[in-house]
């Protein structure tokens, strides 16, 4: 089998990845050629789009045979990649978040030098997000967190006469580089114990490798807890997520973390099946400690952005539940294999609604930044009368965010949560789950007590000035998309929740079969 | 086929009210963007229209194969949204939306004075008429009640759309607080039938035998069934719920015209002739639905009897009138209930089609008597009949069309509201004859019915004589409305005279309706419809005819003479016992007093106590938490240094940690 594997039909699947590096590369030549600055912003928007679309098509089953070469048989055995539902949902959640984060961009960076270098990268970033979404093999996970990853360091110091930006890429890149190596070593004791990189006959090595393996999941929990920034490993996350440009805090947030989320899903489900009892409690505990830990210190912040940061380790939290429910999986239970996909659907649906609501928080912010404010809360101050919309904008994210229904933040927390319920009380499954419904939830409480204060200051406090705030059409265009996105998902959230499940149906597909 | 675009019939209003309530003031247009509403809502006429004609034609949408959506599901449980068209549904869809734009229409000129407000008014208005049609084309109770709640929402807006004014902020409260005790009944009832039954499809238990084929006891059931019927007494305003809808009058007119004859309110009775196929299962619901009907009709038409603002004759003749529906869908209901068991019958709908028949009049004569009322409103400026009179002259449009309205809701044929109105009493009266053990309550009822006639036409005539006729009681200039306010009244003059009859054109409205109620009920009891021509020789050869003929015609006659030739004065009453009980029906029996009383005394008390409680244990627990998780985030924020170092440190502790945890807790597993 594997002598019939072309050229050809690796580069068809990998179709959308091939376009998106070819546009990266056009960056700097349009860039330094034509001279060109917003027009490489739309240039991104397009290719993004262009993959968007094409991943979005192959979703939909009535649309499917419009995109054939992303469905071209690929022999299993020797396989690197695995190109399905879960692979074309995360990428168009990067791609949807690289795209906003363009059309805020060149507003926001127009002071700086080196456009082609900045969309470049981002787009870069965005491919190696989605090598780890589409891969079927450690070693491409690895390359794609290491693409994405140095391209965000790269990112991050971007504004290179702002010392909060360069310091913030400074800390990035050394906590980074050390969990890189820790995820690394850790990968290379699974190759150890199993023989093999790829993920599904990973996860037919049976549980013989107790010590080896163990070691291996502890490493990887910190490598890949420091992408999610999963407590104790968050600690470099408000720090950069403060000092980034905030286009660059919104990708990092909206979408770098939902890369070490896939990564998480990838490693953890597939290729270690066997181990799932062993790292199910430490991964729920670490759930419950992340979430906690990232709403009580955000109580404490002053500056929205801080705030947000810290929101976004909360979330981290909330998503991370997914996995020790997942770990319910019997697959001589239909009902419990069902639980097990619905958790992960619910992981994979608040991966959705995190990354259009925590961007469009991020791009409120910088809307005012743009326009000269500071990242503070008292900047925030009666905002409701000077820039209504911008007001309205803040208002639904940050609910959304606290899961407050109608809204898509709150959908996709119940998934996650009643998932959790499940699996406590369905026969076979884990009672203690539910302690992770009951911490989410709480912790949702404690949340608002933060997002409130930010609509607080928005209504109720009086502005400084009652001067009317004028924002970039194309910042308030990327707003209105990430506004729509959140209500609508939460007004109408089944055909999300059908994407996530089918994503999370071939997460388990990839499982070993007996 | 145009029915299967019925779902687009909800979708304009509310694209209406959000184009209103997001766009920028400059799009507008005029009028506060009162044309976006207009073409909304004739684009929804325009396809009810389309639709009741594919009823008409036999095509209806019910059954399991109706289609829906699933809204959101999560696990095995599962929301949708659907859309379920049959002959009630094509009648309310009328209704709605034949009203509605009336309405709309009307607002242009009634509201020309609102300046700014109007915005917000047009937006509410889409949003009321957009909800109830989604309320009508629900296939499942969830549905239902979310527009159901919707609806209520927009008539608290509405009601209290001048809130400026403490009257009608708090008018506006009562009917959300009242008619939120009705909800919450509804909301018991629907958690029972979820309970038993298992869902709260339409298809699933309007099916034969549905409620005791899921294990409930009789006396389950019988409970269910009042607390579905508790939603309409709120929503329909029945007694003893009924005292909000009087004080509803402090929204604007044309507010109170949709609210009395297409939205609110009608959807109490809707959901009572919807909810039939279950109701038929309870034969000691329909007694008591029939029970309240009765008394509401009595009541409010005693109440009608001593009002002076012509807004609270109008609405307690609502109350009364929407008794009158409840009235023979109880006792058409137990007709059906005894025929079930006994075998078949002819003419078995009349209950349940005179109610709908009397609905569907009702909504044409008393948004014509609103919206006429509105218009003499708009002219001299107060509620206040007293103030009034003599307008005739001045206001010859609004005069005849009142006229007509009130002529039908009075049941003199061949108005309207007679055909219906005899049918209504004429099923009554059936009770009596086949409802068993309940028959001496019909007899009761019947007479009840017969008395309410009377009054009905004496207060309707009362309030056209003070109102029209006479002196000239204040120096306010009266002229008559403008075209956009008279055009309507026009229209649901004509309607409010023909509607009735609907009765014998074609195959007549009963026989339509029956279809309605053969499909749901089931094949076991065939509905046979009978030929309209031969119930209409059965109309005017039978005596109980001739006797709500003669009592309406007495209470005509009676006003006259009193409030025209003043052959006898009121005020000789004021005094003695009649002082008194006119007291009495000034004061509506003290119900509004009584529920005050309560609400002040014994609520109050209770939130006193919730309130200490809430003030010292919850809030003191609530500032705990709250304190505990500042001082906690406080300090896990000190270990934030900004250095990297400890960033790296720290991931290497927690990185021990969680390996001295995995080798704890885990390597037992080999």
């Amino acid at each position: 089998m594997a002598e019939t594997a072309t050229a050809a039909e690796y580069f068809g699947v990998l179709m959308p990845q091939i376009l998106l590096l070819i546009f990266a590369l056009l960056c700097p030549a349009l860039d330094l050629w034509l001279k060109m600055r917003r027009g490489i912003a739309y240039w991104v928007i397009i290719g993004l789009t262009i993959v968007g679309v094409m991943e979005i098509l192959a979703l939909i089953p009535e649309t499917q045979n419009l995109v054939p070469f992303l469905f071209w048989e690929q022999p299993p055995e020797t396989s690197i990649f695995a190109v399905n539902a879960f692979s074309m949902v995360f990428t168009v959640v990067f791609v949807f978040v690289g795209a906003l984060v363009a059309f805020v961009s060149p507003d926001y960076i127009k002071r700086e030098r080196n456009h082609g270098e900045y969309y470049a990268l981002l787009l870069i970033a965005v491919t190696g997000m989605s090598f780890v979404a589409t891969a079927g093999d450690l070693i491409v996970i690895f390359l794609g967190l290491e693409i994405a990853g140095i391209s965000s360091y790269a990112l991050t110091g971007f504004q290179k006469s702002v010392k909060r930006s360069t310091e913030a890429a400074m800390k990035y890149f050394i906590v980074g580089g050390f969990s890189s190596a820790i995820s690394l070593f850790g990968m290379s004791l699974l190759y150890g114990a199993g023989g093999t990189t790829n993920l599904t006959e990973l996860g037919a090595m049976g549980a013989e490798y107790g010590p080896i393996v163990l070691l291996g999941i502890a490493m990887l929990i910190i490598g890949l807890g420091f992408k999610i920034a999963a407590v104790p490993f968050h600690m470099w996350a408000p720090d950069v997520y403060e000092g980034a440009p905030t286009s660059i805090t919104a990708l990092l947030a909206a979408a770098s973390k939902k890369m070490g989320i896939a990564a998480l899903f990838k490693i953890f489900i597939v290729a270690l099946l066997a181990y799932k009892a062993q790292w199910d409690l430490a991964i729920g505990i670490i759930a419950i400690l992340t979430m906690t830990v990232g709403n009580l210190v955000a109580i404490q912040q002053n500056s929205v952005k801080r705030m947000l940061a810290y929101s976004s380790i909360a979330q981290a939290g909330y998503i991370l539940i997914a996995l020790p429910v997942w770990a319910v999986y019997d697959p001589s239970s239909p009902e419990l294999v069902r639980i097990s996909e619905y958790a992960v659907a619910g992981g994979i649906l608040h991966v959705i609604t995190h990354a259009a609501m925590k961007s469009g928080a991020f791009f409120v912010i910088l809307a005012l930044t743009v326009r000269g404010f500071g990242e503070n809360l008292k900047d925030f101050d009666g905002l409701s009368k000077r820039a209504p919309f911008l007001a309205l904008a803040m208002a639904i994210f940050v609910l959304s965010l606290a899961g407050i229904p109608p809204l898509a933040g709150f959908y996709s927390k119940f998934v996650l949560f009643s998932a959790a319920i499940f699996g406590s009380s369905e026969p076979g499954g884990a009672s203690w789950l539910v302690w992770l419904a009951i911490a989410g939830i709480l912790n949702s409480a404690l949340s608002l007590f933060y997002y409130a204060r930010i609509i607080k200051s928005m209504y109720i406090h009086n502005p400084q000035s009652q001067d009317r705030i004028k924002v970039p059409p194309l910042i308030q265009a990327a707003i209105v998309i990430a506004m729509i996105v959140t209500v609508f998902i939460g007004l109408y959230p089944e055909p999300f929740l059908e994407g996530a499940l089918e994503a999370a149906r071939a997460l388990n597909g990839l499982l070993p079969i007996g | 086929m145009m029915i299967d675009y019925a779902w687009l019939i909800p979708v304009f209003p509310i694209i209406g009210f959000l184009i209103i309530s997001l766009v920028p003031k400059k799009w507008l247009i005029w009028e506060g963007g009162a044309p976006y509403i207009i073409g909304m809502s004739t684009a929804s006429f325009v396809l009810s229209i389309l639709v009741i004609i594919d009823v008409l034609n036999g095509h209806t949408l019910t059954g399991p194969d109706s289609p829906r959506m699933t809204w959101l599901s999560a696990g095995s449980f599962e929301l949708t949204f659907g859309i379920w068209i049959d002959q009630l549904t094509a009648v309310m869809l009328l209704v709605v939306s034949l009203v509605g734009t009336l309405v709309v229409i009307y607002s242009v000129g009634y509201m020309h004075g609102e300046g700014e407000t109007k915005r917000r008014y047009y937006a509410e208005i889409a949003l009321f008429i957009g909800v109830m049609f989604g309320l009508v084309l629900a296939d499942n109770f969830v549905e239902m009640f979310i527009f159901w709640e919707l609806v209520g929402l927009c008539s608290y807006l509405l009601i209290g759309f001048w809130k400026h004014k403490p009257s009608a902020a708090s008018a506006a409260k009562r009917a959300f607080i009242v008619t939120r005790v009705g909800d919450i009944m509804l909301l018991s009832g629907l958690i029972i039938l979820l309970r038993y039954v298992g869902t709260l499809d339409f298809s699933e238990l309007f099916a034969e035998g549905s409620l005791e084929g899921s294990g409930m006891s009789s006396g389950m059931a019988t409970l269910s069934m009042i607390l579905l019927f508790g939603g309409a007494i709120g929503k329909s305003a029945q007694f003893p719920l009924h005292e909000w809808l009087p004080d509803a009058m402090e929204g604007p007119t044309t507010v109170s015209a949709l609210i009395h004859a297409a939205t609110m309110v009608k959807a109490g009775v809707y959901l009572v002739a919807r909810s039939y196929p279950m109701l038929v299962q309870t034969p000691d619901a329909l007694a008591f639905i029939a029970i309240i009907g009765g008394i509401t009709a009595l009541i409010a038409a005693t109440n009608a009897l001593v009002a002076v603002d012509i807004k609270r004759v109008l609405a307690y003749s609502t109350i009364s009138q929407l008794g009158y529906m409840m009235l023979a869908l109880g006792a058409g209901g137990l007709i059906i209930t005894g025929l079930m068991h006994d075998g078949g019958h002819d003419g078995l709908g009349a209950g349940y089609s005179s109610g709908i028949f009397h609905m569907m009049n009702h909504a044409f004569f008393k948004a014509l008597l609103f919206l006429a009322a509105g218009s003499v409103i708009h002219a001299v400026g107060t509620n206040d009949m007293l103030k009034m009179g003599g307008l005739g002259k001045t206001m010859k449009i609004t005069s005849i069309t009142m006229l007509i309205g009130s002529l039908s809701i009075a049941g003199i044929p061949p108005f309207s509201g007679f055909w219906s109105k005899d049918e209504v009493l004429a099923s009554t009266f059936h009770a009596f004859e086949d409802a068993g053990s309940y028959s001496t309550v019909f007899l009761i009822l019947w007479i009840m019915g017969v008395a309410t006639a009377f009054m009905t036409a004496f207060y309707m005539f009362r309030m056209w004589f003070m109102t029209f006729t006479g002196k000239q009681r204040s120096d306010a200039h009266a002229h008559e409305s403008p075209v956009s306010m008279t055009v309507p009244l026009m229209i649901l003059a004509s309607l409010a005279a023909v509607s009735g009859f609907a009765f014998f054109i074609g195959r007549g409205f009963f026989s339509f309706m029956s279809d309605s109620i053969s499909s749901t009920i089931g094949s076991s009891v065939a509905v046979e419809a009978i030929h309209p021509l031969e119930s209409l020789g059965e109309i005017f050869t039978s005596p109980l005819t001739y006797a709500s003929l003669i009592v309406s015609a007495v209470g005509l006659f009676t006003a006259y003479s009193i409030y025209y030739k003043g052959a006898f004065s009121v005020s000789r009453l004021a005094s003695g016992v009649t002082g008194k009980l006119q007291k009495l029906l000034a004061e509506r029996y003290y119900i509004s007093w009584f529920y005050d009383a309560f609400a002040y005394n014994i609520i109050y008390g209770i939130s006193l106590v919730a309130d200490i409680f809430d003030r010292y244990v919850i809030d003191g627990a609530i500032n705990g938490m709250a304190w505990l998780s500042s001082k906690s985030g406080a300090f896990i924020r000190r270990s934030q240094t900004g250095q990297v170092q400890n960033y790296v440190a720290a991931i290497v502790i927690g990185g021990c940690l969680l390996l001295l945890f995995l080798i704890v807790f885990e390597w037992g597993e080999w």
